[in-house]
This record gives structure tokens, C-alpha cells and sequence, in this order.
């Protein structure tokens, strides 16, 4: 007997639905119901979120709290929901133009921030509700409504954009592969982050009658032949793939500190340098500029104080400059970064 | 204790008192400060969230799904940001998101002079965002009414089921006054509103019945539902018919004036009637009428062309004298000069 416990989840009273027959949205919001069911997921723990659009009327019909956003930012709305209720489960059901076209924006910033959210973007290729027009995913040389002669830029590329930086999830399946589709909002549900599926779906009535098919099934079959699954873990998807990539968060690289390590150097192997030998090293005459403090001998020459000065204000080469730190404005660290010529005598 | 405190600090600690738990925002002049008094708040207390936004679109629909979501929420901006917001304000409203929206104004249009105080956004909060809505807004002219008003914000928010606007300026928001916050008694409503997580409930921005079913093509419905939410912000706002009227003997011209004009023109209280209406909208109609009806000549002094002007002439049937401080130009000296002039050409 067919397992049809996952009505519970839909709105049943509001049947029939405002899509067209042939639409790819009902399998989605089928199969969704059927994982959430599994999941035990209702009602009491769940909240949907989705924009504007043929697509985002699926919130409308879950018997969940839902919210339908003005267009485009329903993420903006799911990821708040989350971050004021974080032991809600919410998810978005949209469509490729509210998602990724006016909520371009928000998607970026979402995905970067990375709430416990899932999204299902119903990717139709169309905006289908308002008749037809070109959307961001529409492939290029498409023909629509406002692209008679053929859409003349390349589609957007969710999967690039949304694996660029770790951690991600985006999984693309269609609504043609229904177990791969069943699969991949499992894995995205179980997802701890930001988990994006890119569901490929029909419009028959308002794009695919344009493109030349004549039934919601050979669009199907033109999924079947445009697409293939591949197995396993991927890191990303090449366009004509249908699978999951996903990405761990990087452990962020710590900061090495570098310590040198001066050899230490007992003070009687120093050479000895009486007074009258140390006024000697003023820097005059091409010699080099010593001074002593607390009787050992540093050479300041490499200082880019001294450099061709002779002198740094009332620091004077070739003295015991022990006496003056105490009018100087730094500690006795700098003194020690100089290297030790000698000692005092 | 008292304690320097200005205006956008005043706002924000108004928002902790009324209860708020969630803030989101961009950064914007000249109320930045909020944002970063709600980012510092948020590192003391972990029960307050706080989001910086993407864009200030981003921020509004963060601040009406908190809302929805139970937390009392707030967002603060200035022209443009609000500007932004407006599509969210007409949402926040269809779905019953009691909330907050601070809107300190600067000199517009566009980016304008973004140091700049100017009180030139009154049109675009009575009616930024499409079709008919109804909203309430207050505007301080002190930081501790800044502090007070934002909490009677929350409370008409609770009351009225949807977003409130807080006037402010750029100069009352940088402005510091000595204040004793902690000692002020207020009134706190709480949430009533059930929140999201429990029932079956769509939030919608399409019409809708009673029971959150989308009906787009029922006129019955629609009207039914705007005079309910018509009388609702009505009844709320009454509740909270705020204003000041400081008459002046001997005086027959009123000046009205409200935010921070009516701090510059206090000094004139010896020779003009000055009335400060503190609720902006829904406008003090039945007040303004009453009052205005005493004096030979009614003048509003305001950062903007006449858009006050304009609601006081609609709400009492008369002649408003308008006196506009523009670009930021709020001197003493040249609104007093502007009066005289303009009360010698009304006189002759």
C-alpha cells in the first residue's frame, strides 16, 4: 500500500493547487512533504519561508507556519527566523528568480553566513508566473518574452557561485530523478550549515510549449539526456552533473610567531673595549657606531635612526648611553634587538 | 546618576527597556551609533541578537521576521536606508509584525548632505511603500524623549500590530544632554502576538482572508480587511494623542513646530504660541483644529518645503504660513527674521 502519511504535511483543504498541470513545483513540494514526514519533522518544530512566484506559493501550501516574503527575500527572513528561534527547523521553497536574481544579494550574504537553513530552489529556467520572461538561469539563446531572438547573456551559475568558499552544500538534482532528488534533500536537511538544492524543474505551459515540447514528460526525458548523476563526494559540479558538492569548514591557519634565537654569549668572551677605545666608534670617517649600556658594547650602525646621522637627538655614538634611557621613550627591548660587539672595561 | 547621553543612545536604550531582542542594521549617518551600541550590547547580553545586514532591505526583513518570530525588533536608518526599506514597511504591515522602524532624517534627496539635519521624510513615512496603509509615528525632541518615545513606540507597535516609526534627526541624534535613564518609570506592553513554530499560519504579503488563504480576487475581502486595520492603527493612535502647547499671551500667530526646529524657536515661546506635535501620524487633526482656531495666523517652521505645512492645512481647513529651513539651515537668527517677513506680507 502506497505510504500517503505525508498529506499531513500539505494543505489538502486549499487542493486544487494554482499551478499548471504538467508543472515540475508539484514533485517538489511532494517529495519535500515525504522527507519532512520521514524526518518527523511538523508542524510543531518546522518553519517554511519562500518568496514571490509560482514557486513561492509552496509555502502556502505546507500546514506549516510560513511566511511568504516580499520578493526575493525569503532567505534574508529564514536565516532571522533561525538565528531568533534556533530550535525551529526552517526551510525555503522558492524559485530561481526570487532566489538568485532579485535575491542575488541576499543569497551571497546568506550563503557567507552560513545559518542551519535548507533551501529547495525550484530552477525552472523561466519566471513562469508573470508569462515567460528571460530569468538568471535561463540558458542562453533560450527564446522568451523578452528574448526573441534568443537570451543573449550566460545563464548564472549557482553551483559556482554558491561552492566558492567553505563551508557549502549544493546539491542539483530534477524533478524527472526522483530518488536522487530524495536523496539530496536528506542529505541537505542533515546538512549542519547553509544547504542549497538546485532542483531543475518544468515549465511546461509557459517555457517548454516555446522551446518545442509538447509534454511535460519529453522535458523530462530532455533532463534525462542533459543531465547525468555521479556518485560519491564531490567538491564541485560541472554543469551537465547532477549530485551533491559539499565542503567542511577549513580550520583557520594560526599566526606563526617567530622568535629569534640569539645565542647566548658569556660577557667575559666579549672583547674588551676601554672608554677612550669606545669614543673611537662615533661614526666618523666610515667607522662604525658603538655605544655601551650597563657595560656591554651594542653596534647601532644597521639602525636606521643613526643612518648617516651620527647622533639620534641626544643620543650621542660612541658613549655609555646607560644614564640617558632614562629620559628616552622606549624601554631597554630596543636596545637588545642590536648586536653585541664587546664589553665595557 | 546623571550621564551625557545622546539622542541615537537615548533611542537605544529605550529599545532595551521596552524589551526589544533583536536588532538589525547597515551602517548609516547619523545612526551608525545604534548599530554599534547594539553590536557591543549583544557581546554582554547573548539573548539579544543582532544582525548588520547586507543592505538595508536585508535589515527590514530581518527586523519584521524577528518580529514574527517572537523577539520585540527594531532597525535604525536615515533617509536613503529608509528609502530602501519602504517595500518591507508595506509587508510588515499586511502581515502584523509589531516592531519598530527609526528613521533619523538628514537632507535629501538621494544621499543629500548626510551630516545634515533636515525633517524632509514625513511624506515618504505616511506613504513610501504601495497602497493604502495607516501608519503611526512619533517624533522626540530631547534625548530623554528619545528614550521615552521609543519605548510608546514599541507599545502602539504591541498595540497596533505593525511597524512604528521613531522620528529623529541628525542633530537629535548626536545630541548629548545629561539624563538619568535608569530612574524613568514607563509602561511596557508585552507581545501577545502568538509566534511563529506552533500553528499553521501563512504570513502573507498577498491578500488574504481571515484564516491567511490568499484571495486575490475578492473586493469584499480586501476592504474588509483594510477598514479593519484602518480602525485598528486608529483606535491605537488615539491612545497616544501626544503633543506640546505652550501659549503665549497677548500672541495671535501660532508656530508649529516639532523635533529639533522646535528646540531652535523655544526661545521665541515669550512672543509666538508655539504647539509641538509629538505624534506626526496619524496627524493630530481634532488638536491642531482646537488649538489653531484661536490664533489669526497658523506658521509651521520645519526642515522641509511645506510637508507638515501641507497635513495642517489639511487637518484644519486654513492657510498654513510656511517657514522652510533648508539644507541644514536651522539658525535662530534667520527663522525669526523669515517670520517677520512673512507675517508683514501676510499683514498688508
Amino acid at each position: 500500500m502506497i505510504d500517503r502519511s505525508y498529506k499531513e504535511l500539505l494543505k489538502m483543504r486549499r487542493y486544487p493547487h494554482t499551478w499548471c498541470p504538467g508543472c515540475g513545483i508539484g514533485a517538489v513540494l511532494k517529495n519535500v512533504a515525504m522527507v519532512l514526514k520521514e524526518f518527523g519533522w511538523s508542524y510543531q518544530n518546522t518553519v517554511a519561508a519562500s518568496g514571490i512566484g509560482c514557486s513561492g506559493r509552496m509555502s502556502g501550501y505546507m500546514n506549516l507556519d510560513a511566511v511568504h516574503t516580499p520578493h526575493g527575500r525569503a532567505l534574508t527572513s529564514a536565516e532571522t527566523i533561525k538565528a531568533v528561534r534556533p530550535e525551529l527547523n526552517v526551510i525555503v521553497l522558492s524559485g530561481d528568480g526570487d532566489l538568485a536574481s532579485i535575491g542575488g544579494n541576499h543569497l551571497l550574504h546568506t550563503a557567507r553566513r552560513n545559518p542551519v537553513i535548507t533551501v529547495f530552489c525550484n530552477d525552472n529556467e523561466i519566471y513562469g508566473l508573470t508569462g515567460g520572461q528571460a530569468g538568471p538561469t535561463t540558458p542562453k539563446g533560450t527564446k522568451t518574452l523578452t528574448s526573441l531572438r534568443g537570451e543573449i547573456y550566460s545563464p548564472l551559475r549557482l553551483g559556482r557561485i554558491l561552492t566558492t568558499q567553505a563551508p557549502y552544500f549544493y546539491a542539483r538534482t530534477t524533478v524527472y530523478h526522483l530518488n536522487h532528488f530524495k536523496h539530496c534533500i536528506r542529505e541537505a536537511l542533515l546538512w549542519k550549515g547553509f544547504s542549497f538544492v538546485d532542483i531543475v524543474s518544468d515549465c511546461i505551459e509557459l517555457n517548454g510549449r516555446r522551446l518545442g515540447f509538447r509534454t511535460a514528460y519529453q522535458m523530462f526525458k530532455w533532463f534525462d539526456e542533459r543531465f547525468h548523476i555521479i556518485e560519491g563526494e564531490r567538491d564541485h559540479l560541472r554543469e551537465d552533473e547532477l549530485g551533491i558538492a559539499k565542503a567542511e569548514a577549513e580550520a583557520l591557519p594560526k599566526p606563526v610567531e617567530e622568535k629569534e634565537v640569539k645565542p647566548e654569549v658569556k660577557k667575559e668572551d666579549l672583547k674588551p673595549y676601554t672608554s677612550e677605545e669606545l669614543q673611537r666608534f662615533d661614526g666618523n670617517e666610515g667607522r662604525p657606531i658603538y655605544f655601551a649600556y650597563k657595560g656591554t658594547i651594542y653596534d647601532i650602525s644597521t639602525s636606521p635612526l643613526f643612518q648617516g646621522e651620527k647622533r639620534m637627538r641626544c643620543h650621542i655614538g660612541g658613549r655609555d648611553l646607560t644614564q640617558d634611557l632614562e629620559i628616552a621613550p622606549h624601554g631597554e627591548d630596543l636596545i637588545f634587538k642590536f648586536p653585541v660587539v664587546g664589553r665595557l672595561v | 546618576m546623571k550621564r551625557l547621553v545622546s539622542g541615537n543612545e537615548g533611542i537605544f536604550r529605550g529599545a532595551i527597556r521596552a524589551g526589544a531582542t533583536y536588532f538589525a542594521g547597515y551602517p548609516i549617518s547619523p545612526t551608525s551609533e545604534i548599530l554599534q551600541q547594539a553590536a557591543l550590547h549583544s557581546e554582554e547580553y547573548p539573548n539579544f541578537q543582532f544582525l548588520q545586514a547586507e543592505d538595508e532591505i536585508a535589515a527590514a526583513i530581518a527586523t519584521i521576521s524577528a518580529s514574527l518570530a517572537g523577539a520585540k525588533a527594531f532597525t535604525a536608518t536615515s533617509g536613503p536606508g529608509f528609502s530602501l526599506m519602504q517595500e518591507t514597511i508595506g509587508w510588515g504591515h499586511v502581515v502584523e509584525a509589531p516592531c519598530v522602524f527609526v528613521n533619523s532624517m538628514r537632507v535629501g534627496p538621494s544621499t543629500g548632505m548626510p551630516t545634515q539635519p533636515a525633517q524632509g521624510d514625513l511624506l515618504q513615512i505616511k506613504a513610501g511603500s504601495a497602497g493604502d496603509y495607516y501608519p503611526i509615528a512619533f517624533y522626540p525632541s530631547s534625548v530623554e524623549e528619545c528614550f521615552r518615545l521609543t519605548i510608546t513606540a514599541f507599545n502602539a507597535a504591541e498595540e497596533s500590530l505593525s511597524p512604528v516609526i521613531l522620528l529623529a534627526d541628525a542633530f537629535l541624534s548626536h545630541l548629548y544632554e545629561l539624563v538619568e535613564l535608569e530612574s524613568i518609570e514607563v509602561k511596557v506592553v508585552p507581545r501577545i502576538k502568538e509566534p511563529l513554530g506552533k500553528g499553521q499560519r501563512l504570513f502573507t504579503g498577498t491578500a488574504h482572508d481571515k484564516m491567511g488563504n490568499v484571495r486575490t480576487n475578492d473586493p469584499k475581502i480586501y476592504q474588509d480587511w483594510l477598514w479593519e486595520l484602518k480602525a485598528r492603527h486608529q483606535r491605537v493612535a488615539e491612545a497616544y494623542p501626544l503633543f506640546q502647547y505652550l501659549p503665549c499671551r497677548g500672541s495671535d500667530v501660532l508656530l508649529i513646530a516639532f523635533g529639533i526646529t522646535s528646540r531652535i524657536i523655544l526661545s521665541l515661546k515669550e512672543r509666538f504660541s508655539i504647539f509641538r506635535p509629538i505624534r506626526i501620524f496619524p496627524v493630530l487633526e481634532k488638536e491642531l483644529k482646537e488649538v489653531s482656531q484661536r490664533y489669526r495666523h497658523m506658521m509651521v517652521v520645519e526642515g522641509s518645503d511645506g510637508q507638515y505645512a501641507g497635513w495642517a492645512e489639511w487637518a484644519t481647513g486654513r492657510k498654513a504660513i510656511r517657514v522652510p529651513c533648508l539644507g541644514g539651515g536651522f539658525k535662530l537668527q534667520w527663522i525669526e527674521r523669515q517670520i517677520e517677513e512673512r507675517l508683514k506680507e501676510e499683514r498688508t
